[in-house]
């Protein structure tokens, strides 16, 4: 999905695009779609080394709509290093589930902010509600790092520092925020730092200038319509397993349902050929 | 089930549909009407484009507006105008033959523009 989602941004924005992966991925991918793909999708690619004993350790439900749920790795860890790892003077630091349907993005370039990300958002089913405000009832307002723009100042590299500090102490941050349960999320990790560049003030990071839309793994994707068109499936708010159809046009969205970014991948790569 | 019940459980899918696909249009327009300029966002409307007129029609080249953020961007007023005019022109254009053509349809399947799916 990396890879069609790196063939959209080509296709709407027009920029250079990064992918940060580990070997075994970048080499699954090039056996399934050949180096040409792959070589027209990424301009740089930075290979890391995962860690192991993190991979099996974080853990998390991936759901194909609320019928069917496993318990797979979560692999997260790099998130806080983009800063050093982009080769870019400008970066949008993107989620491969963050589908690029339109040109929006463009308006982050030059930017008088440093530094942005959003922790309003908007699900795609307007009549359902999830609670996802804040890290906890009693803690900070959540950021989302789905979509992350930042600029190679020192504002922006003192947040990403600030980032691998929470990562590296993350028992103590996870105390001090109230953070509950287990699981590693740059969510949680970049809304402390957050908190903490701002000044110890809630929501101290400036916005994205663009809502952030959503679909949740309990939806699913019909069909992928064109390059910056998709029919979904939403999940009712009040019958679970009965959905609404939907027709998402020009607006860039978050896919939290892998597999069904998966079924609609091969689709999605003929439109943009 | 009857009939009757049947209708109305369409009925109601129907309107559950509508009503999503119209957020969905507004969210579109919305993003349409958001226009960025030398790092600055500008929400599109109608306030902004008279208050630009007016500074235009004092005779000013140039000024400096507050964006979405309250930043001041320094912008020239004949191209910024043109620019926010005709975008909203064409957004709400848009807008209003989408939305016609919303509440014209009858069914899930034309609401969403089924037919050769």
């Amino acid at each position: 999905m990396a890879i069609v989602n790196a063939l959209l941004v080509k296709k709407h924005l027009g920029v250079k695009v990064c992918v940060v992966t580990d070997t075994h991925s970048y080499d699954y991918n090039i056996e399934m779609l050949g180096s040409e793909v792959i070589d027209k999708a990424i301009d740089d690619l930075v290979i890391i080394n995962k860690d192991r004993k993190f991979k099996n350790t974080n853990t998390k439900v991936y759901r194909d709509t609320s019928s069917t749920e496993k318990s797979l790795s979560f692999y997260n860890l790099d998130r806080a290093d983009a800063y050093d790892l982009s080769p870019y003077d400008e970066t949008i630091l993107l989620d491969a589930d963050y589908l690029v349907m339109s040109d929006t993005l463009d308006k982050c370039w030059n930017s008088k902010h440093p530094l942005m990300m959003n922790y309003s958002w908007q699900d795609v089913n307007t009549q359902r509600q999830f609670e996802l405000d804040r890290l906890s009832d009693t803690s900070v307002t959540m950021y989302w790092a789905t979509v992350v723009y930042f600029r190679k100042e020192p504002y922006a590299e003192y947040f990403f520092e600030l980032c691998k500090h929470i990562r590296e102490n993350i028992n103590y941050f996870r105390g001090l925020y109230r953070w509950h349960g287990g699981i590693y999320r740059n969510d949680y990790v970049f809304s402390m730092a957050a908190h903490q560049i701002g000044g110890l003030r809630d929501r101290g990071v400036d916005e994205l200038p663009f809502t952030l839309y959503k679909t949740f793994d309990y939806d699913d994707v019909h069909k992928a319509v064109s390059e910056s068109e998709i029919i979904l499936y939403l999940e009712k708010h009040d019958a679970p397993g009965e959905f609404l159809l939907s027709r998402w046009k020009d607006l860039d969205l978050h896919v939290m349902n892998k597999w069904a970014l998966n079924r609609i991948s091969s689709d999605m790569m003929e439109h943009l050929s | 089930m009857s009939e009757k019940l049947t209708k109305a459980l369409e009925f109601a899918n129907y309107r559950s549909t509508l009503n999503n696909q119209r957020s969905i249009l507004k969210a579109r327009v919305e993003s349409l009407l958001s226009y960025s300029i030398d790092g600055g966002t500008f929400t599109i409307d109608p306030g902004l484009i008279s208050f630009v007129k007016l500074l235009k029609d004092s005779g000013q080249e140039s000024a400096v507006l507050l964006d979405i953020y309250k930043n001041p961007i320094m912008v020239n007023l004949e191209e910024f105008f043109d620019e926010i005019l005709s975008r909203y022109i064409e957004s709400t254009n848009e807008y209003y033959a989408e939305y016609g053509k919303l509440v014209k349809s009858r069914s899930v399947k034309s609401l969403l523009d089924l037919d050769d799916e």
